[in-house]
């Protein structure tokens, strides 16, 4: 695992946090370094702190991504969810806003770390079996209790996307694109309508989802229980 | 017009009049009445023309009596032999008059016309100059060159106020070009006295300058001053012009202090910019040493020499509550000096009480909250900045969870009111007293009864409706049938078409 930040002390507090829960650690205090050691080492997750002394995040997320698919998580002490959002566009996989507690940072490394390792095997998707519920995305089949759950093509559409995505933020642009395309609308609006629906059908209590969290001002997070 | 000029004209008439009254002498006898009378008016004419009526007249006056005199019988008497000639005499007497009078006419009507047009070409040359300035003191300085110019005048001043009225700053200052030679005076306001131009022709204390208020829309903006040695003698054409220039001048003036003020409103904004980077700075340089303090308190909980030390605990939490209280702190601040950044969407009731609810999830997690929709299978939606409002939800449920009994339900609401969406959350609590239902907005206020362990800064329920009203929206209070207090949020509703529920 690589940490990249310009302050030692937090990168001495991360490491205490994480040593335990993951294997060797590197420390990179800016973007160059970061990069020459994410290129040899290949670490399997790579944590980034912006406002580094050389270059901003956003451009080090990108660079990385052009050649690795390695997870990036990135930590913010701003609050603009406009950035958080671009900077899910440039390739970073998730974010963490400072301050932050421990366990909520190891919680989103081991998904990262799983996420990557999970190998896709293209249209033999095992069903998903999350306590009562079974979604088969493969069958377009989704039974609660054992019983059926009509979902309409649409809402299909936006749970494959996250589903897809699983464990780690979309972007509300992103999933608009990917079920509507360039559909004339209002995005926003559709979005929320056919979220608040798919919730409704899923979750067993809609206001407070398990399966659909709201990243407010960001987009959807599908969540994998453990 | 100068006096020796004129009597150099008059006396070349004369000496014409006279030199053709002695050539006709030498030629009398070959010459007709009509022969003489033409001649003498042509004399007439051409005194009339060079130095007009007076001239015209007084030639017209001496012709009449050369005529009598010596061409008509009896000559050298003026007597008439043939009473006929009185009525040769009376109509070239009454033509060279009339002659004289229309050609002065005439002469002045021209005059009259060329002195127009120049003031036209000024008023063309001076809009063509304001155009093309791009800068307003350069209109100006044109202004006061073309006033200069079209009144003759030895310097046109334009003065702008500063502040207080008697705070005079020379904007533009026009001088006759050849004064350039002699040295002269620097334009002092000390010399000029305020107080002459409040009467636009008013007493002006010395005659050599004439000043007058340049007023746009009732407001003075400045003064215009011309000055001329020996005197400023403007006829009343020039004053007109003056007047109408003045106005132009007046505009120039007020662009000049608008160009000001926009530098003044720029650099005011540059405070802004400067106010909103600070506090970026700020939250960035407050959050990052927190989150190595919650990190180590944390790894000390874990595994420090004894594991759980409820030392570590507290850091932790009071980290946390550091935290909180920043955040209080830099919104309150952003929203006091207008650094506000709203982005409002179309977003879904279901989405702004699911974000709240996790996000009180760690202090609320053995109360019991409840949510209930009236609006059955319709998804409520309105317009709002997602983050803020989620904000205001937290502080209304973390505020029902301080002030009410550990074991007492919540309930959240969501209904549509008119054009509003309306989210409340109600508690079980002691309520708010009457006194207390407006005060409690107001920032770091505390009710008298509020718990010690309430922790924050009493600036909850301030940012909550802060953060309301800037989106449309707003916070109110309302006590609960059968104990207790309703906080609600209202923000601007939208419609859900409907296609969507297709």
């Amino acid at each position: 695992m690589l940490i990249v930040d310009d302050e030692a002390k937090i990168r001495s507090a991360l490491r205490q946090a994480l040593e335990r829960e993951v294997g060797t650690i590197l420390e990179a205090s800016n973007g160059r370094d970061a990069i020459a050691m994410a290129e040899q080492k290949r670490p399997a997750v790579v944590i980034v702190d912006l406002g580094l002394p050389d270059m901003e995040g956003i451009d080090l997320c990108r660079i990385i991504r052009e050649w690795s698919s390695v997870p990036i998580l990135v930590l913010s002490a701003r609050t603009d969810e406009h950035e958080k959002a671009s900077l899910l566009e440039a390739g970073a996989d998730d974010y963490i806003t400072k301050p932050f507690s421990t366990v909520e940072l190891r919680a989103r490394v081991h998904a990262a770390v799983r996420r990557s390792q999970m190998t896709p095997v293209p249209g033999s998707e095992a069903p998903l079996v999350i306590g009562d519920l079974v979604i088969d995305t493969a069958r377009r089949i989704v039974t609660s209790a054992g019983s059926d759950v009509h979902l309409t093509p649409t809402e299909w559409g936006l749970l494959r996307v996250l589903i897809a995505n699983a464990g780690r933020p979309v972007t509300h642009a992103r999933l608009f694109d990917a079920v509507w395309g360039q559909a004339a609308g209002d995005a926003q609006l559709y979005l929320r309508v056919y979220v608040a629906h798919l919730r409704r059908k899923l979750e067993a209590d809609s206001y407070r989802p398990r399966l659909i969290l709201t990243e407010p001002g960001v987009g959807y997070r599908f969540v994998l229980p453990p | 017009m100068s006096p020796s000029a004129r009597a150099r004209r008059w006396a070349i008439a004369f000496v014409v009049l006279f030199a053709l009254t002695g050539a006709m002498l030498l030629v009398r006898s070959q010459l007709d009445k009509a022969h003489v009378a033409l001649l003498f008016l042509l004399v007439v004419l051409v005194g009339s023309a060079i130095d007009g009526n007076a001239l015209g007249l007084t030639l017209a006056g001496s012709a009449f009596l050369l005529f009598d005199f010596l061409f008509l019988p009896p000559y050298y008497a003026f007597g008439l032999t043939n009473p006929l000639d009185w009525l040769v005499l009376a109509s070239f007497l009454v033509t060279s008059i009339v002659a004289a009078q229309l050609l002065a006419h005439a002469q002045r009507r021209t005059r009259e016309a060329r002195a127009r047009t120049l003031e036209v070409e000024g008023f063309s040359t001076l809009g063509a100059e304001t155009l093309n300035a791009a800068e307003p003191v350069q209109a100006l300085a044109a202004i006061a060159d073309v006033i200069r110019a079209t009144l003759d005048v030895d310097s046109c001043d334009i003065y702008v106020h500063r502040g207080s009225d008697t705070d005079l700053e020379l904007l533009a200052h026009a001088t006759r070009p050849k004064s350039a030679s002699s040295p002269a005076a620097s334009p002092s306001i000390g010399s000029f006295e305020p107080r002459g131009w409040t009467l636009p022709w008013g007493e002006i204390a010395d005659a050599r300058a004439v000043a007058i208020a340049l007023t746009v829309h009732g407001r003075s903006v400045g003064v215009l001053r011309v000055t001329n040695d020996p005197r400023v003698d403007l006829a009343p054409g020039q004053r007109d012009f003056l007047n109408a220039l003045s106005y132009y001048a007046a505009l120039g003036v007020e662009r000049v202090q608008l160009a000001a003020d926009a530098s003044h409103t720029a650099a005011l904004r540059d405070s802004d910019r400067m106010k909103n980077a600070l506090l970026a700075a700020v939250s960035h340089d407050l959050r990052t040493p927190l989150t190595t303090v919650k990190a180590l308190a944390h790894t000390i909980v874990e595994r420090g020499a004894s594991p759980g030390d409820s030392n570590a605990v507290s850091i932790e939490e009071e980290a946390d509550r550091l935290t909180s209280l920043i955040t209080d702190l830099l919104d309150y601040s952003r929203l006091m000096g207008g650094a506000l950044h709203l982005a409002p969407q179309i977003e879904s009731a279901d989405d702004l009480i699911g974000a709240a609810l996790a996000s009180v999830r760690g202090i609320v997690q053995t109360r019991s909250i409840r949510v209930t929709a009236d609006a059955g299978s319709v998804v409520p939606l309105g317009r709002f900045d997602f983050v803020h409002s989620v904000r205001v939800i937290v502080n209304l449920i973390e505020n029902a969870v301080k002030y009410s009994a550990p074991d007492a339900p919540i309930d959240i609401g969501v209904h549509r009111a008119d054009d509003k969406l309306v989210v409340s959350v109600a508690d079980r609590g002691a309520g708010v007293s009457e006194r207390d239902r407006e005060r409690i907005f107001e920032p770091f206020y505390r009710t008298a009864g509020a718990p010690l362990a309430a922790h924050g800064a009493g600036l909850g329920l301030a940012i909550a409706r802060g953060l309301a009203l800037a989106q449309g929206g707003d916070v109110t209070y309302a006590a609960r049938q059968g104990g207790g207090s309703v906080f609600s949020l209202s923000l601007p509703a939208a419609e859900q078409p409907a296609e969507v529920l297709a």
